[in-house]
């Protein structure tokens, strides 16, 4: 029972831990894109779907970590 | 009355209303409609039922509010995500991103109205999704390189000879894991939304009962924060379900575009 709920716990530890880089990574990413429209507003169209592309790579990584959550 | 017990009690009636639990069933089989596909029915239904009644009274010069609204919608497809991203011979796959977007948009703005479910919020029906995205943009792929030249295509042209099985290799594994993430994202984001949603509701209502059987009226106060969290997070939730539709679709047209591009 014990063993169970620390290896439940863990799990989500871990996940955590997995969200930190992706986290960091759309922050970078959003930076870029806020500052890119600011300067240049008439190309924020495009800089958005780039970001939006962009976000989902890095995300791509906190998915798997969510997954591998579940699963493990 | 502890309200934190009360809220411990009750959080596993609000988990196990997210269980798929079958509306009708064929005897024990196991086999029959759970509530989210019947939730998925009346979400394409719905989808059917506004394109079709638009589609019929086109004409030149939109003369109604709900025909505009849909024109809109289709031409944000066509021209941000179609014309945008795909670029040139984008026309052919207007139909299945405007598929796409609309029945996902619809999906997540009816689990936004209480007492309904989001039947995105099921993975089996976001994996359903992910996989017809996911067939379609390699067909496509195939069908313009070949069969030889797409699985050549898949690592970048113009890199040094010994590179290119182990930058190969690595493309592949996005290639393949694409199908994954575009499933769990949409159903993470619509599942771990709503659950937020209800957790919510669920601790406004706990410090609200406390109150009504004599507790201290400082848990009313408690009860109208959780209130206006809950208020804040459907409003957020609002935009969620729109830009979870937008970045499914979009992805997927980028998908195609990587795979039919010559690069």
């Amino acid at each position: 029972m014990e063993t169970i709920f620390i290896i439940n716990a863990l799990k989500l530890v871990g996940y955590g831990c997995a969200a930190i880089g992706p986290g960091i990574g759309i922050g970078i990413a959003c930076h870029g894109c806020c500052t890119g429209s600011a300067r240049q507003p008439e190309l924020a169209g495009r800089l958005f779907t780039n970001f939006i592309i962009a976000a989902a790579l890095a995300e791509a990584l906190a998915l798997l970590g969510f997954v591998l959550a579940f699963i493990l | 009355m502890d309200p934190l017990a009360l809220v411990n009690e009750l959080v596993g009636h609000l988990q196990a209303s997210f269980d798929p639990a079958f509306v009708f069933e064929f005897g024990d089989s196991g086999i029959g409609m759970t509530q989210y596909v019947l939730w998925m029915f009346i979400a394409l239904a719905i989808t059917l039922i506004i394109v079709l009644v638009a589609g019929r009274r086109l004409t030149v010069v939109p003369n109604s509010k709900f025909i505009n609204m849909v024109e809109y919608g289709y031409q944000f497809v066509r021209k941000d995500m179609g014309e945008g991203v795909i670029g040139h011979g984008y026309k052919k796959h207007v139909p299945l991103l405007a598929t796409l977007f609309f029945f996902i948009l619809i999906s997540n703005v009816i689990g936004l109205i209480p007492g309904c479910k989001t039947p995105t919020g099921a993975l089996s029906i976001t994996w359903a999704l992910s996989v017809v995205s996911f067939v379609y943009f390699n067909y496509w792929g195939i069908k313009t390189h070949g069969g030889w030249g797409y699985i050549k295509s898949i690592a970048p042209s113009g890199l040094p000879a010994p590179m290119v099985p182990i930058i190969w290799f690595f493309e592949f594994v996005s290639l393949v894991i694409r199908v994954l993430t575009l499933a769990v994202r949409l159903y993470g984001n619509m599942f771990a939304g709503h659950m937020a949603l209800g957790i919510f509701a669920l601790m406004a209502s706990c410090f609200l009962t406390s109150v009504i059987n004599g507790a201290t009226v400082l848990f009313g106060g408690i009860s109208l924060v959780w209130l206006i969290f809950l208020v804040a997070m459907y409003a957020l939730e609002c935009l969620v379900a729109f830009l979870q539709a937008y970045v499914f679709t979009i992805l997927s047209a980028v998908y195609i575009q990587l795979a039919t591009s010559s690069h």
